[in-house]
This record gives structure tokens, sequence and C-alpha cells, in this order.
């Protein structure tokens, strides 16, 4: 299956950071990673653009980060969610899953 | 997730610009570390792992740059919100602590407020007086109102009036100005029937609406082409106040009549709110000067024409580019071309060679020129009082906070001790004390407004309220400015103390320790404020003495006790026949009044009007350099109407009348001053010209105050029979005070006016309370700030030694307990006191004795080192400082020993 370009589909990049950090303070890179890994690279996602996203999110209120260890003893920068991004999470989920619904019940219509 | 221990450390980094950027790197780096290692780890050889990585990444330098925007902007809005966070904190923490200690709250802000109202309102009579220019004038900075010198008896002599032959000579004469127009006000019955009402109608040319920046609510403004000599256009433009009031404010008002003195005017526009040209007042209307002048002047002198009558001042604008000295050089020049053509027109003047002609384009409002008020002088000085009274309430306030920082001592050591920051301290005193500003800022708003609309009616004579002080920007601005200050000025004092705080010491000490080094700093501040409380009342007292000197002058007429009446003709033309007879008639009429004890006619009013002719004495060759003779007409009545003494000879009677010999009755000092070493009694004197007959002199009478109150004038006296004046009207003198039967008098002569013609009656202390005014505002303001002085000065005193009784407690106890008396308490803590204001009232009386100099011409016969008034207030001041005392000295005194030593 061919990947996806993902600007086709505004705002998904940001629920699927706030999604991955739902389990837990991560950093840039293990978002990067888990999100590839989850999708089976099918999603191409900039690296770029993901830590664009990381601090636009950041001034918004919906993440907060702080440094940190990462496993292997470096100092990395790590970033959870806020009680406003745990609401962005749920918000964005559902309008997601509704869209997702609609556009799949049209295609089986076909 | 591990936390670094370091963690506030690296995070206070971040904070600035460099941290930001490192921050990001920091973060970069870490990603590409890891993405390589994982790229290795899974075959891929350095060079490849690193293309790879970086074009999962994209465009690394743009990322970066934008990462660190992101975060900047993140990081200042932070800043910002810790910021506000902690302000509001402070600020609920303030209010809760002032909400604790109403009283000290309500004292502050009473006394902050008093200031500061003082001020703003001095500031505002002083702004309209002499900074603010007259609303929606355009380029005030190239605006002029125009002034005329001339050299009379080697004194050069300053004018702002002039005439309309005069105007048009500069108008065509000068080339510096793009607008010129002559501008006055004036009472004029405005309305018909019983609507009709005493009103100022401004009256100007066309121009006037060049050099505004307005345009008409409804209709248009009158054009050159409508202000044309003889006549003129009988249009007005009225202003949007009587609009509203008197047309409802209806368009249809254009094109209908409304009377304005003798005649009809056609309504043509509506100028705009708030616009009243270069009048400090309000005026209703706006008519052509040649509609408004038409009745003025004679056939023979027809007011366009002549150069002798002189009734409005002249406003004009410069071209830009034209600098003001250039522009009076043009001006100067047109003055002394337009006196040649004078010269020339009457032979009889001054040549230009003695009279030095001489113009000049001064400041457009009346007090910044030449010709200043005593109001505006007056003004300045109680500015500058104010300004003491608010120094003297930043120092009250100054104290109370420092008496309440040092009973806030331990709790200040503590937070300290806890941690709090000193600066954050620091923060949370200030905004304290700001806060106080801004209620006592508000509360100075409030004084203001209350002050303002009595002020403005004392020193302004206007009864309207005037601009709000919560709206007038100018003053919100000033009284905002005041209130920051006072802030920081009285926050300062107990901030540096709280600074200075040793927090071991406080910690460990009582509550009564510790004060003796930190009363010196409140002790000058009292000594400050007795000796500025003294100037004060000094100036107080000189200015009530002048107040009182001024009341008590002989003005050589009973002013309390008389009324002028004036017809206003309307409608009908009277020639002087009839105009006599009808004066006559009123005059009889008038004395037909119950309470009514006397009336006479008379030509002219002291203060208000003068009439010179040119006098003729054998053996005398220029009677005008001996100096300026005023004439009144007067019917047999006057002298004893007026109450003026006829000192030697006879007055009056009607046997002098119109075909009698000439005779006239001359003040004491003209007769002295025309013959220094004769009787004057008897002698001859030419009216008008050497070729008259002769008037003799049959009376003296004493000296009147007519032009000034602070000299006498050379006047003299002829019967109006013999005179036949066209103008004129009646002095009635009423039993009682005049003032209460002004209307009944002006119901009982209106029966008498025909058609639609009416009558004015004004007291004659109307006349004169404008001479007066600045002495009365100076009394009045100078008392009220001084006592506000003196009550602030007696307070702070009180509080200070009433605190320090408190501290000594401890003391007296041991006193008291060694044997003292409660006598001995008294005097001791009474002599502090005294301690503390006699030092000030030293050095206040010199300031007051260095400033009087200044003073001294606003005063009335007063010296400014006047002993009674000096004594006086030195006495007052210590009398209140003995007050101020007693109360904590015999609570001092009553200090139970056993308990005194007991605590603590």
């Amino acid at each position: 299956m061919a990947a996806v370009d993902l600007d086709l589909l505004q705002g998904t990049l940001d629920l699927l950071i706030l999604k991955t950090l739902n389990w837990g303070p991560r950093h840039g890179y293990a978002v990067a990673s888990w999100i590839r890994e989850t999708t089976d690279q099918r999603l191409q996602i900039e690296e770029g653009a993901l830590y664009t996203a990381l601090h636009r999110m950041e001034k918004r209120g919906w993440l907060e980060s702080e440094w940190g260890l990462s496993e292997n003893n470096r100092r990395a920068k790590y970033y959870q969610l806020t009680s406003a991004g745990r609401k962005q999470l749920r918000a964005k989920t559902a309008v997601w899953t509704d869209y997702a619904a609609a556009v799949f019940k049209v295609l089986q219509t076909a | 997730m591990t936390r670094l221990p370091g963690l506030k450390r690296i995070l206070r980094i971040e904070r600035d610009g460099a941290g930001v950027e490192r921050a990001v790197d920091d973060e970069l780096q870490f990603h590409f570390d890891m993405t390589m290692r994982e790229l290795m780890s899974s075959g891929l050889p350095p060079e490849e792992a690193r293309a790879e990585a970086t074009r999962r990444f994209g465009d690394i330098q743009r990322t970066r740059e934008r990462l660190t925007t992101i975060d900047r902007s993140r990081l200042g809005r932070e800043r910002r919100s810790e910021w506000w966070n902690a302000f509001a904190q402070d600020l609920r923490y303030a209010i809760r602590g002032l909400r604790l200690k109403p009283s000290f709250a309500i004292a502050v802000i009473l006394t902050l407020g008093l200031g500061i109202g003082a001020n703003a309102t001095m500031f505002g009579i002083v702004d309209r007086l002499l900074f603010r220019p007259p609303a929606f004038l355009t380029a005030p900075d190239r605006a002029a109102r125009l002034y005329f010198a001339r050299t009379f008896r080697g004194k050069e002599n300053v004018q702002s009036y002039t005439g309309y032959r005069r105007y048009l000579d500069l108008k065509e004469m000068t080339t510096s100005f793009e607008a010129m127009t002559p501008f006055y006000s004036n009472d004029v019955a405005v309305g018909s029937g019983e609507a009709t009402k005493e009103m100022k109608v401004g009256i100007s040319s066309a121009d006037l609406w060049k050099m505004f920046a307005i345009r008409p609510v409804i209709g248009r403004f009158f054009t050159a082409s409508e202000d044309v000599p003889p006549d003129g256009s009988r249009v007005v433009v009225l202003s949007y106040a009587i609009w509203q009031t008197q047309f409802g404010g209806r368009k249809d008002a254009l094109g209908s009549l409304i009377d304005i003195g003798p005649a009809k005017y056609t309504i043509i526009g509506v100028a705009p709110e708030g616009f009243s040209a270069f009048s400090p007042d309000p005026l209703v209307a706006f008519i052509p000067v040649s509609a408004a002048s038409s009745t003025m002047g004679s056939a023979k002198n027809p007011w366009y024409s002549t150069y002798h009558m002189t009734w409005f001042e002249t406003f004009a604008r410069r071209k830009p580019g034209v600098t003001a000295a250039a522009a009076s050089a043009d001006l100067s020049h047109a003055y002394q071309r337009s006196y040649d053509k004078e010269v020339e027109a009457n032979p009889g003047s001054t040549a230009a060679k003695i009279a030095k002609p001489r113009a000049f384009a001064g400041p457009v409002l009346r007090d910044r020129g030449p010709k200043e008020g005593n109001d505006a002088k007056v003004a300045t000085w109680l500015v500058g009082v104010a300004a003491i009274v608010l120094l003297i309430a930043c120092a009250n306030v100054a104290n109370l906070l420092l008496a309440r920082a040092l009973r806030r001592r331990r709790e200040i050591a503590v937070r300290i001790a806890l941690g709090v920051s000193r600066g954050r301290l620091l923060m949370q005193l200030a905004t304290e004390s700001l806060l106080l500003a801004f209620l006592g800022g508000l509360a100075g708003l409030a004084i203001t407004q209350w002050g303002g609309t009595i002020m403005r009616k004392a020193l302004l004579d206007q009864t309207d309220a005037g601009p709000s002080a919560f709206t007038d920007p100018r003053v919100l601005g000033f009284a905002a400015l005041l209130a920051v200050a006072a802030g920081l000025l009285t926050g300062l004092v107990p901030a540096f103390q709280t600074a200075r705080e040793d927090v071991s010491s406080a910690l460990k000490a009582g509550a009564r320790e510790g004060h003796v080094h930190r009363s010196r700093f409140r002790t000058s501040l009292l000594i400050g404020q007795a000796a500025l409380s003294v100037v004060l009342l000094v100036g107080a007292g000189l200015f009530i003495r002048s107040l009182v000197n001024v009341q008590n002058v002989r003005m050589g007429y009973d002013a309390e006790r008389l009324l002028w009446v004036q017809p206003r003709m309307r409608g009908t033309k009277t020639d002087s026949i009839q105009s006599m007879q009808m004066l006559n008639g009123m005059r009889e009429r008038a004395q037909a009044i119950p309470g009514v004890e006397d009336a006479a006619r008379a030509l002219t009013v002291p203060f208000w009007t003068t009439w010179q002719l040119s006098l003729y004495v054998a053996g005398i060759d220029s009677m005008s350099k001996l100096g300026d003779f005023t004439l009144q007409a007067a019917s047999p009545e006057f002298f004893s109407t007026m109450g003026t003494r006829v000192l030697r000879g006879r007055a009056f009677t009607a046997a002098d009348g119109e075909h009698a010999p000439r005779v006239m009755v001359i003040g004491q000092s003209m007769a002295t001053k025309i013959w220094p070493s004769e009787d004057a009694l008897g002698k001859c004197i030419r009216i008008s010209a050497d070729t008259m007959p002769c008037t003799t002199v049959i009376g003296i009478a004493e000296d009147v105050r007519r032009g000034s109150l602070a000299e006498t004038e050379m006047h003299y006296y002829v019967p109006i029979t013999q005179f036949q004046p066209q103008a004129g009207g009646l002095f009635v003198r009423t039993s009682g005070e005049a003032a209460s039967r002004t209307d009944q008098v002006r119901r009982e002569l209106q029966k008498l006016m025909p058609g639609v013609s009416y009558v004015t009656v004004t007291p004659m202390s109307t006349i004169i309370a404008p001479e007066i005014r600045s002495w009365k505002i100076g009394a009045i303001m100078f008392a009220v700030f001084g006592a506000l002085a003196l009550v602030l000065a007696a307070v702070g005193l009180y509080s200070v030694i009433a605190y320090n009784v408190t501290q000594r407690t401890h003391e007296m106890g041991v006193r008291v307990a060694l044997g003292a008396q409660a006598r001995d308490v008294v005097r001791l803590v009474v002599r502090e006191g005294l301690r503390v204001v006699i030092p000030g009232v030293v050095l206040g009386a010199i300031i007051a004795l260095l400033a009087g100099r200044w003073v001294a011409p606003l005063l009335f016969q007063v010296s400014p080192k006047d002993p009674p008034v000096l004594v006086s207030v030195v006495l007052t001041l210590i009398a209140v400082a003995i007050a101020a005392s007693w109360v904590p000295a015999t609570r001092a005194a009553r200090v139970d020993p056993n308990e005194a030593l007991r605590a603590d």
C-alpha cells in the first residue's frame, strides 16, 4: 500500500501526537518512532513538521514539557498532555470517528 | 520519567533568548543521535544513515527557526501571565490588608484624595486660562490675538481692543495672515416676549469660520458677502445648545427668525456642540459684525470708517511657514501705515513720532498675553499652594504607611525568613501604595468634580457645570500622574525601610525596641509639614487682610445700595428728546417704588464705561499731560443717590438747566491737580474746544474709584440737561441692600417700556464683583488650603506622638514608678511635640518672608511681612501642636506602672 500524504488530512498530525502522548510522557523521537511503528510506516510524517506541531501545541497549552533522562541516560525533552490537551484529544477523536464513519458509509454504498 | 536534580536551573536558562535556541538545538540533536543509532544498528553505514535521518526530518534550518519563534512567544506569554498572577496576588493581599484596617485605608485615601483633588481642580482652571486652546481651533500654534501698543506720556500702553476701520486697514496691508477676524461677545437680549433673556452672542466676520476646524451641524455659516458695511445681512448661526433647547433640534429651524438685540435675524445654520469661538464662556449665537454694529456710530462718523471707536479684539492665523516674529513685523508695519492714515483723517491726533505705534501677534489666550488678568495670577499661585497641600498630604500618608510598616516588622521579617524575595516584597508594598494612590485619585476626582464647579463659578465666573472631571482627558491624565507620583513617593519610604530590615533582630526584639532611629525621618517629615502649613496660613492671612481692605475701601459711592438701570430700545427709533422724557419718567416712577430712597439719571457706570472729552484751562498748555479726566453727566439727585459727598460748594439743582449758565462739579484730586495752590471753586474750564463758553466749577466732590479699586480717578460731573447724551440710564438707591430689590425694580420699570423694548437692572455690587474676585478667591482658597494643611499637620503630629507614647509605655511606667507626677509626664510629651513643631514654624516663617516679595503685587494695601498675620499664624501653630500632643500626653500620664512594667 502506498504511503499517504499527510498534508491532505488537516489536524491529523495533532491528533496522532495527542493520542501517542496519551500513554504517558515521551520525547519527540519516541513520538515519531511510535507513530511510524504503529501505522506500519504507512503514514509518511516529516519529522520537522512533527516537532513544529509539538512546540505549537505546547504554546497552546495542550502539552507541557520537561527535561528528563532518556533510556540511554541522555538529556531529552519529554512532552506530556495537560488537561486541556486531554480534552482536545477527546474532542478531536470524536470528530475524526464521525468523519471517517461518514466517508466510509458513502464509500460502501457505491 | 526521571527528573534531573538541576531541573529548575535548566529551565531558568531557557528563559532568555539564547536559552531558547540552545534548548531547541539540544532537543533536535538528541533526535538525530537517536535516529542515527537506530539506523546504524539496523546495518546502515554512517554516511547513508545520516542521509536517511536528514531526509526523514525535512528542512532542518527552517524547522529550527520555527521552533525558536514558537518557544519565544510561548515564554513571553508565560512570563506576562506570571507577572499578572503575582500582581493579582499582591492586589488581593493589599485589598485584604486594607479591609482589615478600614480606618487606616480611609484616612490615607481621604488625605490623598484631598491633595490630588485640590491639584486637579486648580489644574483644570489654570489649564483653561493658560494652556488649553479654544475648542476646534485650527493650528493653534499659528493662531494669534493681535495687540497694539502706543506710547503715551513716555509710557507704552498695550491694548488688544480695536475698531473696524483699523481691522480693514490691517487686513488689506498685511500679507502674513491667511485669516483675520474681529471677535467679541456681548450680552444681548435674545428671543421675544416673556422668553426674552440676556445671553452672550458672538460677533465676528466670516473669517471666523476659517479659523476653526468645524462644519455646521445643519445649514451653513455666514459668508464674507453677508458681512459688508454699513448694515450686513441679519443672519445668525445658532449654538448647538440653544438649537436643542429652544428649537428642539428641529431641522426646520433653518429659515425662521429670532430676535437678537434690536433686530430680527434669519437662522442659517447651527454650530457644533461645544463651540464658543474665542470666548471662554458658552455663546448662544454667532452673527456678522456688520449686522451687530449697524446701529453704532453716528451719521458723521459711521462705525466702519472711524478710527475712534474700539469695541472688539482681532484674531488671526499666520500662513504656514511665516514665523511669529515676521508676522508681528508685518503687522506692526501695517499698523504704522494705518496710524498715518488716522492722523491724516484727524489732524489733532498725536504724531506717529511720539505715539510710536507698534503691533504684534500675541498668544490667543488672553491670560498668556500682556493683558493677563489678576485671576490668572492668583490661580497660578494657587497651583503652587495646591502642590504644597499635596506634599503635606503625601508626608502624612508616608508617615501612616511608615507607622504601619513598623507595626508589621515582625510579619515582614517572618516572610523574609520564609524565603520571600525582597524584590517580591517591595513589589507587594509598592502594589499596596499604588492601590491606595489609585483609590485616592478616584476620591480626588470626585472632589475635583465638586470643587471644580464651585471654583469655576467663583474664579471664572461661569455658571455652567463645565466638563466632568471624570471625562476630561487632560484633568484625568493629570490626576493619574499625581496619583502615581504620590503612590511612589509615599510607597518608597516604607519600602526601603523594609528592604533594610534585619531579619534576626526584628524577630528577636519585642515591639518596643528599635523605633528610635527611625522616628528621625518621621520627625523631619513633621517639621516640613509644619513649615508648609505656616507658609499657607501666612498666605491666607495676607489675602484675608487684602480682602478686608478691599471691602472697606471708600469707593466714593455706596455700591451696596445702588442699582444700575438701563433701558434697551428695540424696534422703535427714539430721538434724544423722547429718550430723555422716557428716562425722566422712569426716574420718577423708580422713586415711587417702596424701598427706593432716590434715583438719578447718569451717563456712565463705574468699571463699565468711561467718557473723556478734551478740556481746556487758561494758563495750562496741555491738559492731557496732567492725566486722564473722566466725565459723568448727571441729574441733580445724583450725589444724594450715589452717596458721593460734595465737600465744598454745591451740587446741581433743577435750576442748572439747558439754558442756564454752564456748571460743573469736580473731584478733589482733579481740583488739586489743575490748581495746586488755588481754590478751584469759581474757576473756568472749557469743554470739547477752547472756543466753547466757560463751564464754571461750582462744587468739589470726594474722589471716586471707578476704573480700579487701587486708585481714585480724576473725575468731573456736568448737569445731564446741559450735556444731553444719547446714552445713559438710572442709578437707583435702595434703603437696604440693593441686590435683593433687582427684580422688583425691573418689573416696575418694565411697565414703562414701549413695545418690545426692555430694561436691565444690575446691582452695583455685581459690577464691582469681578474687581474684588481675585482677592476673594485668594482669601478663600488660601484659607481652605491653609486649614487643610493645618489639619493634616495636626493629624500627622498627633499620630507620631501617640505612636511614640505607646512605644515608650515601659519608660513612662518606670518614670511613674520612680515618682514622676502626671504633670511631669504631660510636660515631657508636650515638649516633645513642640520640639518638632517649633523648628518647622521658624522654617515656615523664613520661607513666608522670602516668598512675600512675589506675592506682594497681588495684595491690597497689606505688606507681605504684615506682623499681625505672622504672629497669629505662629501662635496658632504652637497652640495646635500643644493640642495635638495633649491627648497622647494625658494618656501617657495615666500609665499604670504595674502593668507597664509587667507587660512584654
